[in-house]
């Protein structure tokens, strides 16, 4: 049964989760008081805070909120899977290909509509190429999948550098955008909630079985558990996470590493409690640094990526020093 | 007289006056951008924000640097553009920054702005001109259509007019000169020069030099040592890192078999003259031709 302590970590998560994004709704480069925060929610004040509160700052919000879920969910998917603590869908090239896809659209100068479906396609054409050659002619190990990644990883680097190096010069400012990821381009958020709802939904009731398959594949196998099944749904659910996630915000890098390893060092292992709580922490960990990435030093706006460093980086090294 | 009769005599004329107002508020103006899209205003522009350093310079220019709001960072010339308050840097705009002035034109720069965000404004409903002059007759189609815009057309035709002049004068001054084999580096790391689609080729090509690497696809093509030393130009002609920094000509001089460099043909002039498309291109175009001039001369 879940313990009555990861019940609270959760509310606790949730909570911060809920404190995130109201954080991200009260602040920004105009200031605005509570007072006229709460008569714009209520439609009435000044026409202009309830276009910055509704069109431009919930969005975002929500964006930042579900890009972040769907990384950490994604990374602790594959954490478990590859029972790697390196794994994450940047690693193991899933973001690459969905990479290579957009901008291969881009600079065909193809809509909105055709990027996003090319990342998707992408990210898909990385996870089949990943588990296809990692299987072989003999059977998977996670060391030689996740070996196979970093190299199909590091090939999508040398084609983006390449398409880059040829792209137009009008054409470059958003392929960079995009390369370096950033929240204030973000698409609408509904399809990122769309996705990360359900595959959380789906997700819960495996975290038995990925707790044992945390322990080896030989050994899940031997408690009754159907390990390739079980890998090739864990991987397709990530690599649609992160598609999805990489379409939303362009790639995002380092929450799905180091949201589930914080966790891990403060909740322990259990997969069942790690996966919500990776939505949550992930959620509250990018809509709290792209707050600070558009207010700190506006109306200069920094790219999102350099906050969850900034935050992430001395926030992990504490935790895994004291954790010793 | 009684206060009733003054305003019974006068009613009409108030009725007239507020007929008229109202008529000129409803003065619709509208112009075609560089996308062409058209641009309709109800009333002629009195906020307007500029996206880059280049549609502030265009803006003033224009006689509307009044009307101006915001700018974008590195918006430096002319020296009272230092002072509008800033909304973000051209390549990430803080949205919120620029609802809060309330602009009824934004001046957006094509290539260079996230177009996710311009659209974002579209659709919140600020009316979006977006330039991207490609050639000197579009600056001073710009001038005129920004003059429009704003309700200063005497102004803004005038900057128009007399950039066209100056462009005209000087392309008949060396419609027959001597063609003078020209490379132009336009950035240092990674080496760079420009194809005959851009601005700065044409300038070139005013006064009557022809861009040795005009023909290449990229409009601003990375191109290596190696290949300037096989085309040998006449003479190379460098902007810089700042107004007045010519070391990108340094390395040259290394090379004594390029005619340039024997001939002492090693020319810097101002980036701010030549790499923005703005009418101080008429003065860079001026030096440029100068230069040219002085190669002809050493001939």
């Amino acid at each position: 049964m879940i313990s009555r302590r990861a019940i609270y970590s959760l509310l606790m998560l949730a909570a911060l989760g809920v404190l995130s994004l109201l954080l991200a709704v009260t602040v920004g480069s105009v200031s605005m008081s509570l007072s006229e925060l709460s008569m714009a929610v209520a439609g009435r004040g000044d026409p202009l805070f309830g276009e910055l509160v509704f069109s431009l700052r919930l969005p975002r919000a929500l964006a930042a909120f579900a890009t972040g879920g769907l990384l950490a969910l994604a990374g602790a998917l594959m954490q478990v899977l590859l029972r790697n603590p390196l794994a994450d869908p940047y690693v193991l090239g899933i973001s690459g290909g969905a990479a290579v896809g957009a901008l291969a659209s881009m600079l065909l100068g193809l809509g909105t509509a055709m990027v996003s479906g090319s990342a998707f396609a992408g990210a898909l054409l990385s996870t089949l190429l990943v588990f296809g050659l990692a299987q072989g002619r003999g059977s998977w190990t996670p060391t030689r999948l996740l070996l196979t990644g970093v190299v199909i990883a590091a090939g999508w680097g040398a084609v983006i550098t390449f398409m880059l190096s040829l792209s137009p010069a009008d054409r470059l400012p958003g392929m960079l955008y995009w390369l370096m990821g950033d929240l204030s381009y973000a698409r609408s958020p509904w399809l990122a909630w769309l996705v990360l709802i359900p595959v959380l939904v789906v997700t819960l009731p495996l975290g038995r079985s990925l707790n044992v398959l945390a322990r080896g594949p030989l050994q899940a196998a031997a408690l009754g558990v159907a390990v390739k099944p079980l890998a090739w749904l864990v991987y397709g659910l990530a690599s649609l996470l992160t598609a999805v996630a990489v379409t939303t915000a362009g790639s995002v890098g380092f929450v799905g590493l180091i949201v589930p390893h914080m966790l891990r060092l403060v909740l322990g292992n259990d997969q069942r409690l790690i996966l919500p709580a990776s939505v949550m922490a992930g959620g509250a960990l990018l809509t709290i640094a792209d707050t600070l990435a558009r207010t700190m030093m506006a109306p200069e706006q920094l790219p999102v990526g350099v906050i969850t460093a900034l935050l992430g980086v001395p926030t992990f090294l504490f935790l895994l020093y004291r954790s010793r | 007289m009684p206060p009733a009769r003054l305003l019974c005599r006068c009613l009409p004329l108030l009725a007239v006056m507020l007929w008229l107002g109202s008529g000129l508020a409803r003065a619709q103006v509208c112009v075609t951008d560089d996308t062409d899209r058209q641009v309709c205003l109800d009333q002629p522009a009195t906020r307007v924000i500029a996206l880059s350093p280049g549609a502030t310079e265009l803006v003033f220019a224009a006689g509307a640097g009044e009307q101006l709001v915001g700018a974008v960072s590195f918006s430096d010339y002319p020296p009272a553009a230092k002072k509008l308050p800033r909304v973000g840097s051209y390549n990430r705009l803080d949205l919120e920054a620029i609802l809060a002035l309330k602009p009824d034109l934004i001046v957006a720069w094509q290539s260079g702005n996230p177009m996710e965000q311009v659209e974002r404004l579209q659709t919140m409903g600020v009316p979006v001109y977006h330039s991207e002059p490609r050639r000197f007759d579009d600056i001073s189609t710009t001038l005129e259509r920004l003059a429009v815009l704003a309700g200063t057309e005497a102004v803004g035709q005038g900057a128009a007019d007399s950039l066209r002049s100056g462009m005209d004068s000087l392309r008949q001054r060396y419609a027959e000169a001597a063609p003078v084999i020209v490379f132009y580096q336009v950035w240092e790391e990674p080496l760079m020069t420009v194809n005959n689609a851009h601005l700065i080729s044409e300038a070139i090509e005013i006064c009557g030099g022809v861009n040795v690497f005009g023909e290449l696809a990229a409009l601003a093509p990375k191109i290596s040592r190696e290949a300037v030393l096989a085309k040998d130009p006449e003479v190379i002609i460098a902007g810089g890192m700042g107004e007045d920094d010519p070391s990108w000509l340094e390395p040259w001089k290394q090379f004594a078999s390029l005619r340039a460099v024997q001939s002492g043909n090693l020319f810097f002039v101002a980036p701010s003259t030549l790499q923005r498309p703005t009418p101080q291109m008429l003065a860079g175009t001026r030096t440029l031709c100068s230069h040219l001039d002085t190669v002809r001369a050493r001939d």
